[in-house]
């Protein structure tokens, strides 16, 4: 019998929902707090939306976790329908709070359904590449622990990297990490941070600083080809990802550097959504690279 | 997080922070197995290192056997010196056995048994009269007790007075520590650990330490008399000085006792010739064994630690056979595909070599023990706070500030007045760090530099860089976590294309260059490329000249420039280019133009 199987995760994927190649999928989309007022994504409500405010109106945003309630309305809508509900959830260090609640409710119905809560290390664009996979793996197999043990083997392999033009914005959204050794710099610099998902701390880190967009692809494609060597890796999954066209030249150089320099199994351009135009800012784009 | 784990969190933050407080106490007793003085500063660092990469949301699942095993696994990794690394290892063995969560008394001494296990196997050559030793006799007394006490925190601190007599017992058990007339350091520093335990429940004074080169001085003055009475055969004052000192003051057990047999020695009138002479002679020779202890003739110069991580298992007996003929000290710990080496050799650049057949080197540190150790012995011996800074000397207060936001430890700005060997010195002494990565802007601050670092207590590894450019270039490449491998790559301070302008103060040639007074000259690659009456033009014409695929040109504008706005004229030549323009503040030049 074919186990009935469930994902659900929410809006901070990095890649549009059309792009989840998965009929069974189920996602919540967090809050947006713009001064006291909240919004969810909507058509109008985007991450254009929300940078283009950055620019003009100097507002500043904040997210805030999922509600108990909300997962649990979702676990409650398809418990009878699924064997298993894998939730991929964004870093337990970026958002202890959302992990908490997901291991609530994994307790609250322990006996009813089997959930599997992956705890990805990842934010923008990572949660997406490691959904991605772990669609992938699910096609071939139905065990639960093999299931369990491969979402682990993805989650220490998957690493990001962002060039945030201006890092108040992770830093205002509490998210700065490591990272925060690069704020206040005299000198004009471009800051290229990282999650990265062997590091069980699960920290923003500090990856580089350069002067030019060109300098910080160069940068990020070496720090990935070190990776791919140290890991041995020979399937990758990649996700590019940008919130504006203000550096489309910038991410179109670091698109073409990366195939003609690495070999990529995948390529994923994803899509910004509200919640991560909050950390992101004007000018940010990022590269998910997963090497299993 | 959950109460308990706090709780124990608490207590280690306790403990780092006892430690800390005495770790000079420790340092000052390191004799074995090289008197570098750096055993307290070690072991305080592994513990800090363990406890400030313990994640800080951790899930409220956590239960204490998995958090214990979380700081061992940290300590591993962040392990420092023979003692550090023994130390984590004990630490790794007992957090093995109490994974299960099970902290009875009967499950506390299986964990030390087994921390004992792994601290003995993990070094290569095991010696009593250390830390080892300790470690073995906790496990033996703990045993002892077990039977008379319910809660094992409590057996562990009744074991403090026999550990206490043990370490004092350590110099009959190495013949090094009594030449010193210490206790052993790591094993003080072991015991200072328990008493960090101990604290919880009652104080105890560290006792106080003779600065060494106190002892050795006294040590000296006492031979050169003994010696002088060989040959002339008279009284003197330092011998009346000797008689009058009072022994009772010398901490060092070994000292007081050269300096109460020399007392009696001088007091003793009434034996003969012969036997005087005899004692006179064994007197000398205890003196010279004393200082030799402290000066031994260190056979591998280079502390050296390395992790190296691979996708595979890594096979510890191969790792082990490949370098143990490089030296000696050597402790290999971990598991898996993750393993820390601490060697001592004379080729840490082979070490590393032949280690990275097996892994990735995700981090290393090679120490000169040679340098500590003149540091530790000399009168004004540093106490070293830091492992590692770097250091900038620039001229000018703008790059000073852009230096320092780059994440330089220190920036010194010698303005019009390049530094003397004195001032540098006393800069590198000030950083108070065992390594220390020092770059000039100017290559006529190198000679003075090589000197100053040959005199000061660091180890200072030079970069070779040449102006304000290419410490920037240098400071890019550093992140938080400074990374020896990548960092000190030299080829880091080449990276960014740039030229200075500066106006010539009299008429001359250079490299068949005719320069009039009041031209304006470029300088590219250590030689005038341009000259020119204006300004904006000769600065065009550089950049057209050097110009590639760059796209930001940063103009740094020196102490001597008022209102000019060169950057703001260049962008209308170059309406494609984006133009930036900082204070560097520089007094060599007038300008320095950075394409990249």
């Amino acid at each position: 019998m074919n186990m009935r199987i469930l994902i659900i995760s929410a809006d901070n994927l990095g890649i549009s929902i059309e792009q989840v190649p998965y009929q069974h999928f189920e996602y919540l989309k967090y809050p947006v707090l713009v001064g006291e007022k909240e919004y969810r994504e909507t058509e109008t409500f985007t991450a254009s939306w929300l940078l283009e405010r950055f620019i003009k109106e100097k507002i500043t945003a904040k997210s805030s976790s999922l509600s108990r309630a909300e997962m649990t309305d979702l676990i409650e809508k398809n418990i009878n329908n699924y064997d298993l509900i894998i939730h991929i959830v964004m870093g337990s260090n970026m958002s202890a709070a959302t992990f908490n609640i997901a291991e609530e409710v994994r307790e609250k119905y322990k006996g009813k359904v089997n959930i599997i809560n992956v705890d990805t290390r990842q934010v923008v664009g990572g949660v997406g590449v490691i959904l991605l996979r772990l669609i992938d793996i699910i096609k071939e197999n139905e065990k639960e622990e093999e299931i369990r043990n491969r979402a682990r083997e993805l989650v220490v392999n998957t690493f990001s990297y962002y060039v945030t033009p201006d890092l108040n914005y992770l830093y205002r959204g509490g998210r700065i990490g490591k990272a925060k050794a690069f704020l206040g710099s005299v000198l004009r610099v471009l800051p290229v941070v990282g999650l990265m998902g062997d590091d069980p701390e699960g920290e923003v880190v500090p990856i580089g600083q350069e002067r030019t967009y060109k300098q910080a692809n160069s940068l990020i494609i070496n720090s990935i080809m070190e990776k791919m060597n140290e890991k041995k890796a020979d399937k990758i999954t990649v996700s590019i990802i940008s919130g504006d066209e203000s550096n489309s030249e910038a991410i179109n150089g670091l698109r073409q550097e990366f195939v003609s320099s690495v070999p990529v199994e995948k390529l994923v351009t994803g899509k910004l959504h509200l919640v991560e135009a909050i950390y992101m800012g004007p000018g940010g784009y990022g590269i998910t690279v997963c090497m299993k | 997080m959950r109460r308990e784990i706090s709780e124990i969190k608490q207590l280690f933050d306790n403990i780092s922070e006892y430690f800390w407080r005495h770790k000079e106490y420790v340092n000052r007793l390191n004799v074995f197995p090289v008197p570098d003085g750096d055993t307290g500063l070690n072991i305080a660092l592994t513990i800090q290192g363990a406890l400030s990469n313990i994640p800080g949301n951790l899930p409220d699942t956590i239960l204490a056997g998995e958090y214990l095993k979380l700081i061992s696994d940290n300590m591993l990794l962040n392990s420092r010196g023979c003692s550090g690394v023994i130390l984590s290892l004990f630490f790794e063995g007992i957090t093995e056995v109490l994974e299960n969560n099970d902290f009875s008394r009967e499950n506390i001494l299986r964990a030390i048994e087994k921390g004992c296990i792994t601290a003995y196997k993990g070094t290569d050559n095991p010696r009593e009269g250390t830390m080892l030793t300790l470690m073995s006799e906790l496990k033996k007394k703990y045993s002892e007790i077990m039977t008379t006490k319910e809660n094992p925190l409590e057996i562990i601190i009744d074991c403090i007075p026999h550990l206490r007599e043990v370490l004092d017992k350590t110099p009959d058990m190495l013949p090094i520590l009594k030449q010193s007339g210490v206790v052993d350091s790591g094993g003080a520093g072991f015991l200072i650990i328990l008493e960090g335990l101990e604290r919880e429940f009652n104080s105890r004074k560290i006792p106080e330490t003779l600065p060494l080169f106190a002892a050795l001085r006294i040590n000296s003055v006492v031979k050169n008399l003994l010696v002088k009475r060989f040959s002339h055969k008279k009284r003197s004052d330092t011998g009346t000085l000797v008689q009058n000192l009072g022994a009772g003051n010398i901490t060092n057990a070994r000292l007081h006792k050269i300096i109460h047999n020399v007392q009696q020695y001088l007091k003793n009138r009434t034996h003969s010739h012969n036997n005087r002479y005899r004692a006179r002679e064994a007197l000398i020779k205890d003196t010279k064994e004393f200082e030799s202890s402290w000066n031994p003739d260190i056979r591998y110069r280079y502390c050296t630690e390395l992790t190296v991580s691979s996708d595979k298992d890594i096979d510890s007996q191969a790792l082990k056979e490949q370098i143990i003929n490089y030296g000696d000290s050597l402790i290999i710990s971990g598991r898996g595909n993750t393993f820390k080496i601490h060697i001592h050799t004379n080729k840490p650049d082979s070490v590393i070599k032949d280690i990275s057949l097996f892994g990735n080197i995700i981090s290393r540190k090679v120490d000169d023990m040679k340098k500590q150790h003149r540091n530790f012995i000399s009168f004004d011996s540093i106490e070293y706070e830091n492992e590692q800074s770097v250091f900038c000397i620039v001229s000018g207060e703008g790059f000073k500030k852009i230096l320092q936001n780059l994440g330089a430890d220190y920036v010194y700005d010698y303005g019009k007045r390049k530094p003397s060997v004195k001032k540098l010195v006393d800069l590198l002494n000030s950083l108070k760090s065992k390594n220390v990565i020092a770059a000039p802007d100017d290559r006529d601050i190198l000679m003075t530099l090589k000197y100053a670092a040959s005199l000061c207590k660091a180890n200072v590894f030079i970069v070779e860089s040449k102006d304000a450019i290419s410490l920037i270039s240098l400071l890019m490449g550093k992140t938080n976590k400074i990374n020896n491998t990548n960092f000190l790559s030299r080829d880091r301070i080449n990276n960014i294309k740039h030229f200075m302008i500066s106006k010539a103060a009299k008429e001359s040639s250079i490299d068949d260059i005719p320069i009039k007074k009041g031209d304006f000259f470029v300088i590219c690659d250590n030689k005038i490329i341009l000259t020119g009456r204006e300004l904006k033009d000769v600065a065009t014409k550089a950049i057209n000249k050097l110009l590639n695929d760059e796209s930001i040109i940063t103009v740094y504008n020196g102490l001597h420039v008022k209102g000019n706005k060169l950057a703001a004229g260049l962008k209308n030549k170059f309406p494609g280019l984006e133009f930036e323009e900082y204070y560097g503040g520089q007094t060599q030049y007038l300008y320095y133009l950075t394409l990249e």
